[in-house]
């Protein structure tokens, strides 16, 4: 990303000497406490509420600690504990596995619909069609989770009636482990992709025109269009939804906390939810502490990872 | 442009507009945002938690008007805690406690008697050997089964003030449609498996005979039970005497001791494993749903459509089931069936008085007043529970709601005497978690029973060895 | 088929228009399905709830479950608590993101990178790994289980701070350029010039902070222990009764009632929200 040049430079007729040399000017200092004072609520509140807790955890992580007594120094030992539980390198791969899986068809199916919505048709109609996909951006994840909870029901459930009618056996989504994670998938996924719709269709719409032409003059037409010009020039777009939906995906808790309770077995156990079981309902508060350490980390990498690789595929215009 | 122009100049207008309201609506209620509204929140009231989803607020305002009609002098605050399940209110009373506004009592279920009874609670012993007259009539209306599975060694915490009991839910409609009558009270297990294959064959694609919800009270616990084994290795702690040689006659007394131990995990026995992989071949035979087939809510709106035959709980859903619009005359209710013994599962609750507390005296004359039969009448009016007085079931009772034979709910305790309480030793969270995880991959298939039970073992055994 | 297009920069496509739209369509269906059984299955007794094929409109509709809401739940204090937390977060976060990002877009001072990446980077930190030494914090302050305690932890917001950063960006820089050749300081550059265009970027903040803090589960969950500070989503779930033998119709009910203000932030906002998040993809 460009970063903004300081205006007062540029609009000076004679080069200043290096900003070393001389003492700030006025202006200068009042941008200074202007930018302190504009970044205060910001920075402090992320101090006190974030980077604060997060020392508090790495600390807390070092710790045996129930809430009733009081905390006994621990060493490494809750991350011994951590890296011996099974329960927990499992919720690490499903958590991994959720993340490629769901990323991947949140991307896919916003873009094929983002590419769509923006083909040629009434205004009226492409704004419905908009409005409908990001709507359940806007429902409580918890609440529309125990909706599809009876909706996925094998016995009962709408989903399996509705494959029923198509001549399709009923599916024991939530009974079976690759069911299980499929409906959890399906269920965040019709949730998510709104989000990264609407970041392509805006970044559709800054293609210039003149691309397409280009392209359909070469005879490029269809997906072969799409693949070659439209995808490319898409990509810083794609770089953006990719790691918000990592970050987002890496984190779900609610979807599978009220679908599966991360069963059957654990084949639906997040890491955030191992996180929440251990602190509060086993009250481990250090063990708790080590896991989200971990998950941290984990995260970090990640991000990094895909700034690292977006430099070889990702075209700024 | 215009527009745009003046719909930016709305959104300013707007914004200013929200600022403003922001700031009045923060003055306004500020008392709100601090919550210093709340009443009785630092004045020295006695704290009160119950779990929200049992007490609704007609609930709470009786309990606080009888209780200020009694006890004029003693400042009563209910805080009705939400929670999806007890594991997740236990979660938040140590949170309260954590943030040092722990309440004076909490309402505690069977599952967590023993985790509040070994940190954090008080035993009531010596009041109720002081108000030993005074409650005679109580212990003498209440069975000796749900007092015991209050103690914990030798002390007694709470006095029990509901149970269920988990006894067979029979869909009248579906029996008829089998050509089946309501079973006997001795029926067995082979009987039990025969009306499903009778219910299944009479009925379309859309049935499933026998529906049950994977959880540690009415789950894959009763049938351990009726086949003579239990998820931990099972005893009584010494003591409780003084109890039952004031309250109880003898033929009541015996085997009484002063509360359960739940020590050794015994996931790999014979009979253990010959329970699962009885229900794995029901699965298998499509008599019976999958464990994560679905919850409490499910269940009620499959069973009324007669969608479901039969399905194991307490008294408490006889009042889901009038609420969900279910007539009396279409289901009933009869025993578990007998496998190698017939013994049934129960949950109770009650007040657990907290250590913390620094009113103590006071605390005390709230569970007795909760426990008085006038107060839980008052309070059990739509059959949401089982009373724990036997003298409160009465035809009066169930004649609305149902079921006809209403008296099985508190014969159960009665014609079984050994009939005990879930398995909940402190360490009850986890050992809960593994339960529901290993319970979903052992019926995935007969086959999957064996592994997965050792794995089940496995966990238990780290659960039980660490402190809770 | 044309390759002229209504406007600028759509796609051509090879598919047939009506294969399209239809497809759409259908896709549109599976979007709202859900949320239309929701509404449908409120309106009909517990009894009716699973019946197959499923009465989208319900033959005999009943309003009974939502008064089993109001019978059940004290619905208003828990509107009055949901509407305090979720108003006063929308402001703090305007305003916060609003001053933060111009300061990343339009002023220079040290550290303006290191400290950007540190407000990106809290995006990246589960809520649950720090919601306990974030308790411990409150109780320090002693705002555990009050409403204040649940507000002002959520007044930085690095999304917002994101977008508003973007939106300064977008807006022409010579604006600013020719105010300060006219003489006016930061302060009135940022008061006079760009403040007053920033209000379309500042409703988009507010309305992803209101849509969000409305439907926040977790936090109150942890932080919220008094029955009078629970917001709606915390309230709902003891509409699932006890043992879970609540009425499906009552809890999807409850549901819909708490969608409400979520729908009308949505019709109202979906606008500016929608150009929020698209320009949050384009780089600049």
């Amino acid at each position: 990303m460009t970063n903004t040049q300081i205006p007062p430079a540029r609009s000076q007729s004679a080069p200043r000497p290096p900003a070393a040399l001389v003492r700030p000017s006025a202006r200068e200092r009042g941008t200074r406490l202007l930018a302190t004072v504009f970044l205060a609520p910001t920075i402090v509140g992320i101090v006190v509420f974030t980077v604060v807790p997060i020392v508090g955890s790495v600390v807390l992580s070092l710790f045996h600690w129930n809430v009733i007594d009081s905390p006994r120094f621990a060493g490494a030992a809750n991350y011994g504990e951590v890296f011996g539980d099974s329960t927990v390198l499992v919720s690490f791969r499903n958590t991994l596995l959720f993340m490629v899986l769901a990323v991947a068809l949140q991307l896919l199916v916003a873009l094929v619909l983002a590419i769509t919505v923006n083909g040629r048709m009434p205004l009226w109609l492409r704004s419905v069609f908009r409005s409908a996909f990001f709507f359940p951006l806007v429902l409580s994840a918890a609440s529309i989770s125990v909706v599809m909870k009876y909706l996925f029901n094998q016995d009962f459930g709408l989903v399996n009636w509705l494959l029923g009618l198509v001549g399709i056996a009923p599916v024991p989504w939530l009974t079976s482990e690759n069911g299980a994670m499929a409906a959890v998938i399906l269920v965040y996924v019709w949730q998510q992709f709104g989000f990264s719709f609407l970041l392509f269709v805006g970044g559709l719409n800054n293609i210039p025109k003149e691309v397409h032409e280009a392209a359909a003059l070469d005879g490029a037409t269809g997906l072969r269009k799409h693949l070659h010009v439209t995808l490319p020039l898409l990509s810083p777009t794609l770089l953006v939804a990719s790691v918000v939906g990592i970050i987002n995906a890496l984190q779900v808790f609610e979807q599978p906390y009220v679908l599966t309770n991360g069963g059957p077995g654990d084949s639906t156990r997040t890491v955030v939810m191992v996180i929440y079981e251990t602190a509060f309902e086993q009250l481990r508060f250090g063990t708790a502490s080590a896991v989200g350490v971990l998950l941290f980390v984990l995260i970090m990498a990640v991000t990094a990872l895909q700034f690292r690789l977006s430099r070889r595929f990702v075209h700024y215009q | 442009m215009t527009d745009s122009h003046t719909r930016r100049s709305l959104l300013r207008y707007g914004a200013y507009g929200a600022a403003a309201a922001a700031l009045a609506g923060t003055a306004a209620s500020w008392d709100r945002l601090t919550a210093a509204d709340i009443p009785g929140r630092d004045d020295g009231s006695l704290v009160v938690a119950t779990l929200g989803p049992a007490y609704g607020p007609a609930a709470v305002r009786t309990l606080t008007e009888g209780f200020a009609e009694q006890y004029p002098d003693i400042k009563l605050r209910i805080n009705a805690v939400q929670a999806v399940d007890w594991s997740d209110f236990f979660a938040k009373i140590l949170t309260q406690i954590a943030a040092g506004t722990a309440p004076d009592l909490v309402y505690v279920a069977t599952e967590g008697v023993q985790l509040f009874a070994q940190r954090l609670g008080l035993p009531l012993d010596r009041w109720v050997r002081r108000d030993a007259d005074e409650l005679r009539e109580y212990f003498a209306d209440v069975h000796p089964s749900l007092v015991e599975s209050m103690m914990y060694e030798g002390s007694l915490y709470q006095l029990p003030v509901e149970f269920n009991a988990a006894d067979m839910y029979l869909n009248r409609q579906v029996l008829r449609r089998a050509g089946a009558d309501r079973p006997p009270a001795d029926w067995t297990r082979d009987d039990f498996t025969a009306l499903l294959r009778r219910m299944k064959k009479s009925s379309d694609s859309h049935f499933t005979p026998y529906f049950w919800t994977n959880r540690l009270w009415g789950g894959v616990v009763p049938w351990l039970f009726a086949n003579g084994t239990n998820l931990l290795a099972e005893s009584k702690a010494p003591g409780g005497d003084w109890l039952w040689d004031t309250f109880y006659p003898a033929d009541q007394r015996q085997g009484r001791g002063g509360g359960f131990r739940w020590t050794t995990p015994q996931a790999t026995g014979a009979r253990f494993e010959e329970t699962y992989e009885y229900l794995a071949s029901l699965i298998e035979e499509g008599l019976c749903t999958r464990p994560e087939g679905g919850n409490g809510q499910n269940l009620v709106g499959v069973f009324s459509t007669g969608r479901v035959g039969v399905t194991p709980a307490g008294g408490f859903w006889a009042g889901g089931l009038h609420q969900a619009g279910m007539p009396a005359d279409r289901y009933d209710v009869q025993y578990f069936p007998r496998w190698r013994t017939q013994r049934h599962q129960f949950g109770g609750a009650g007040y657990a008085l907290l250590r913390t507390s620094k009113r103590q005296e006071e605390a005390w004359e709230f569970i007795k007043y909760a426990a008085r039969k006038d107060t839980l009448t008052r309070l059990f009016t739509t059959n949401q529970t089982t009373p724990a007085r036997r003298s409160m079931l009465t035809a009066d009772r169930y004649r609305e709601t149902g079921p006809d034979h209403w008296r099985v709910f508190y014969d159960t305790l009665d014609r079984f005497p050994d009939t005990g309480p879930i398995p909940a030793p402190p360490q009850v969270a986890e050992v809960e978690q593994v339960l529901l995880k290993h319970t979903g991959t052992a019926l995935s298939s007969p086959r999957a029973v064996r592994p997965a039970l050792r794995r089940l073992q496995g966990d238990l055994e780290k659960a039980m060895e660490r402190d809770a | 088929m044309s390759h002229t297009t209504l406007t600028t920069g759509r796609v051509r496509h090879s598919l047939a228009p009506w294969a399209r739209i239809a497809g759409l369509a259908v896709c549109a269906l599976l979007t709202l399905g859900p949320v239309i059984w929701t509404v449908s299955t409120s309106l009909r007794t517990p009894a009716e709830s699973f019946d197959l094929p499923p009465q989208i409109v319900p033959s005999e509709p009943t309003v009974e479950a939502y008064r089993g809401v109001f019978a059940q739940i004290d619905v208003w204090l828990l509107a009055l608590n949901s509407t305090l937390v979720t108003a006063l977060i929308a402001v703090g976060q305007m305003i916060t993101a609003g001053l933060a990002g111009y300061a990343f877009a339009r002023l220079e001072f040290r550290f303006k990178k290191p400290l950007f990446a540190l407000v990106l980077a809290t995006m990246m930190v589960p809520l649950q790994v720090t919601i306990v030494p974030v308790f411990l914090v409150l109780k320090s302050m002693g705002l555990t289980d009050t409403l204040l305690g649940l507000i002002i932890p959520a007044f930085p917001t690095a999304f917002g701070t994101f977008l508003m950063r973007q939106y300064f960006l977008g807006m022409p820089k010579d604006l600013g350029e020719a105010a300060m050749l006219d003489g006016a300081g930061p302060w009135r550059v940022f008061r006079s010039v760009y403040a007053p265009l920033a209000a379309p970027g500042l409703a988009i903040v507010g309305v992803l902070a209101f849509n969000y803090h409305w439907n926040e589960f977790f936090r109150p969950l942890i932080l919220e222990t008094s029955g009078q500070n629970y917001t709606l989503p915390l309230g709902l779930v003891s509409l699932q009764g006890n043992l879970g033998t609540g009425s499906v119709s009552v809890v999807l009910a409850g549901v819909v009632l708490s969608m409400i203000p979520a729908v009308a932030v949505f019709v109202v906002g979906q606008r500016p929200l929608r150009e929020g998040i698209t320009s949050a993809g384009v780089n600049r």
